[in-house]
């Protein structure tokens, strides 16, 4: 038997992987109610393919409240989502406190794997309190990178790359059971020294980072002097130092939360030891800038120029195929404008509490545009993709189009009379 | 960045304004006045702030429900020696002496963009000041002075710096928009320095007293740069001016003096401070400037 803890995005994820390879699964949360919620099918995540496969696989896995079910499994994971702050610093009380709850049921001959995203030294020093803990008789402990991208968990957490296991010996071999486990999955396996291991999840995210702001920087100059980076992109894939798979479309920063919390986490670090950070305050000052291009677009072709505009505004999410708004750039925009009446529309995320009193949700794209003097995409949802130029022409009443993600059919829109606008041209 | 400590607008109990004889002061005066709101215009022939007595006679002068607005400077055309730069401090030490006798509900310190150093290309409020010349010190030493002040007198403190600010009332005679429409309209010519390349964001006046009057309307806190969001090279500015004259207007290159420099600003803070700010473009804003240089 294989336990998960934590059921958030991570462990709901990664539990479901378990089981759909064959592994008999319990998940364990303290919250009840989210475990019953889980029972039925009823889960707080929206993840392609999600459904389906806990469809085909519910037999192997068991949510529970109840912890002691953990004392019967050999591999117990530790996959609670970190949350961060409004500064995007992590907060690993909850897990910290998750584990030192429930590492006492566990057996003595038990491997723990941590899964959750931790900063480099966590692990080593989580293991050293542990250890002085008479009562829990687990001994075996492990760090695992988990890269989840949200709006694709489940396809890597079904097709990993690799695994990166961080050990307090990386020299000796990895439990049987773990790496029957890892032998599941087919990819391949590097074991180092926990700090390395949790460095290199930071590492991952920072060539992400620095690929996403080197695109939004030359991004904008294509903007700036007529260039097209739709045109410039597809020479990059083909170079081998950058690659097919490279970061290179133009976005609104960098959002949801995750790429920022290491970005913060790296600073904090470098300050403590006195290395130089000033590339990540770059990269910071960027992401914030590059988020508010809708909304500099929109003050300078609408709002100076139209009494009492009426917006419309396609998605809330952060990205498509996700119900977070962590770090939204569309909801940053629609907290910047007050006083503006905004039409939103979105497939999964449903707006946040706060700043957001002016926005009427309506329950179709197309309801969005009835009378709008504007439309702005700003979440890549494949659904408005599937809108044409003419469905948006017979509802706008201007002929603004602001599509950054470049989602819409350009050439269509511009066809149709509309003013269409995206990022990199 | 701004924080709203009144995020729904309502007019100050009574504006003063300090250096009340400059361009800037006189426009806010009028924009005040004509929102019905009392102002106190305090020129230097009043109250000399450079003088020892200034801080008793202008704490005086305050009552606790005022916010106070402090445009007061000697400019770089009356001197950029360490002599003017010390009278600037010596205002600001008033004020603040003044502030210390008498808090008021706000202080708004009108700065100037010139504290960011010249080789950042795009300037927002997240860009660290880098002074470069006694002018630029003198605005941010003057910040820090009055930032310390208002902290230990419980005032809030509001810091604007404006980039180029050009409109009819102009008593400087700087190189750019209102100096070309001078010598457009009175000489029929404009002098450029070199091809006019140099890209500048200019701000029209009632844009900076318009932001003035919201950042007394919601009693904001921070720092934010007042800006247009569009900078345009000067070259283009003389080309427009010579366009809306009335009689053909020659425009001379002249030998340049220095590098040329492009500055450009980030106006997201401004956008999200206030979003019913709406700048004035140099298309609307350059025939009221001619209407009246």
């Amino acid at each position: 038997m294989i336990g998960f803890v934590g059921l958030s995005h991570l462990g709901l994820n990664y539990s479901l992987a378990t089981a759909a390879k064959g592994f008999d699964v319990v998940a364990y949360d303290p919250d009840a109610a989210l475990a019953t919620r889980c029972t039925t099918g009823n889960f707080p995540i929206e993840e392609p393919g999600f459904k389906e496969l806990f469809a085909a696989n519910r037999g192997r896995l068991r949510y529970t409240s109840d912890a002691a079910l953990l004392a019967q499994c050999d591999l117990v994971f530790y996959a609670l989502d970190i949350r961060t702050n409004d500064r995007n610093e992590s907060d690993t009380g909850p897990l910290t406190k998750l584990i030192h709850d429930t590492v006492p049921v566990l057996a003595a001959g038990t491997t723990v794997v941590l899964l959750s995203q931790v900063s480099p030294g966590y692990t080593r020093q989580l293991v050293a309190d542990l250890t002085k803990r008479p009562e829990v008789k687990a001994r075996t402990f492990y760090y695992q990178v988990e890269t989840l991208i949200f709006g694709a968990a489940v396809q890597r957490a079904m097709e990993p790359e690799r695994y990166i296991v961080g050990s307090a010996d990386p020299t000796a071999p990895v439990p049987a059971r773990f790496a029957a486990w890892h032998a599941a999955f087919q990819c391949p396996v590097l074991v180092m020294r926990y700090e390395s291991a949790e460095l290199a999840k930071i590492a991952i995210n920072f060539f992400l980072v620095s690929s996403v702001s080197t695109t939004n920087t030359l991004a904008e100059v294509c903007e700036a002097i007529g260039a097209d980076w739709n045109e410039i992109a597809p020479a990059l894939r083909l170079d081998k130092r950058i690659g097919p798979h490279a970061y290179l479309k133009p976005g609104l920063g960098i959002a949801g939360g995750n790429l920022e919390r290491d970005l913060v986490t790296v600073r904090s670090l470098a300050a403590r030891h006195g290395t130089d950070d000033r590339v990540v305050a770059a990269w910071q000052a960027n992401s914030v800038y590059r988020r508010d291009w809708a909304l500099r677009c929109v003050h300078q072709k609408l709002l100076g120029r139209v009494r009492d505009p009426l917006l419309a505004v396609w998605g809330i999410a952060y990205k498509q195929d996700t119900h977070s708004v962590k770090n939204s750039p569309s909801v940053e925009l629609l907290r910047a404008l007050p006083g503006v009446r905004i039409l939103a529309h979105d497939p999964a995320a449903q707006l946040p509490d706060t700043g957001c009193g002016h926005v009427t949700v309506v329950p179709g794209p197309l309801d969005a545009l009835e009378g709008a003097d504007a439309l702005l995409v700003m979440t890549p949802w494949k659904v408005y993709a599937g809108i044409t130029a003419a469905d948006i022409k017979a509802r706008l009443k201007g002929r603004l189009v602001i599509d950054p993600n470049a989602v819409l059919d350009e050439k269509g829109c511009r066809a149709a009379g509309l003013d269409y606008h995206r990022l990199g041209c | 960045m701004l924080t709203h400590l009144q995020p729904s607008s309502a007019a100050p109990g009574r504006v003063v304004i300090l250096g009340a004889g400059g361009f800037v002061a006189r426009a806010l005066a009028t924009r005040l006045t004509a929102s019905g709101i009392p102002v106190v215009a305090v020129p230097s022939r009043q109250i000399d702030l450079a003088a020892a007595e200034a801080g008793p006679a202008l704490a005086a002068l305050l009552q606790a429900g005022d916010a106070v607005v402090m445009t007061s400077a000697l400019t770089p055309d009356k001197g950029r020696d360490a002599a003017t730069l010390m009278k600037n401090l010596r205002m600001a030490e008033s004020v603040a002496a003044a502030l210390a006798a008498r808090p008021c509900a706000q202080l708004v310190y009108l700065s100037s963009d010139a504290v960011y150093d010249w080789r950042h290309p795009l300037v927002a409020e997240t860009t660290a000041p880098s002074p470069t010349d006694l002018y630029s010190t003198m605005h941010l030493a003057r910040e820090q002075l009055l930032g310390a002040a208002t902290v230990a007198a419980k005032v809030p403190f509001c810091i604007l710096r404006p980039c180029a600010v050009y409109g009819p009332g102009d008593t400087h005679n700087g190189y750019g928009p209102n100096r070309f429409a001078r010598t457009a309209l009175a000489e029929g010519k404009i002098k450029l320095f070199g091809g006019g390349e140099e890209m500048r964001d200019h701000v029209f006046i009632d844009d900076l007293t318009a932001v003035i009057e919201l950042t007394l309307r919601h009693r904001s806190t921070g720092t934010l740069n007042v800006v247009s969001g569009r900078s345009t090279s000067f070259a283009e500015v003389a080309a427009q001016i010579a366009a809306r004259c009335p009689k053909p207007v020659a425009i001379e290159p002249q030998p340049r003096g220095g590098p040329v420099t492009h500055r450009h600003f980030d106006p997201s803070a401004l956008l999200r401070a206030f979003p019913q700010h709406r700048p004035t473009d140099l298309a609307s804003g350059l025939p009221r400037l001619l209407a009246t240089p």
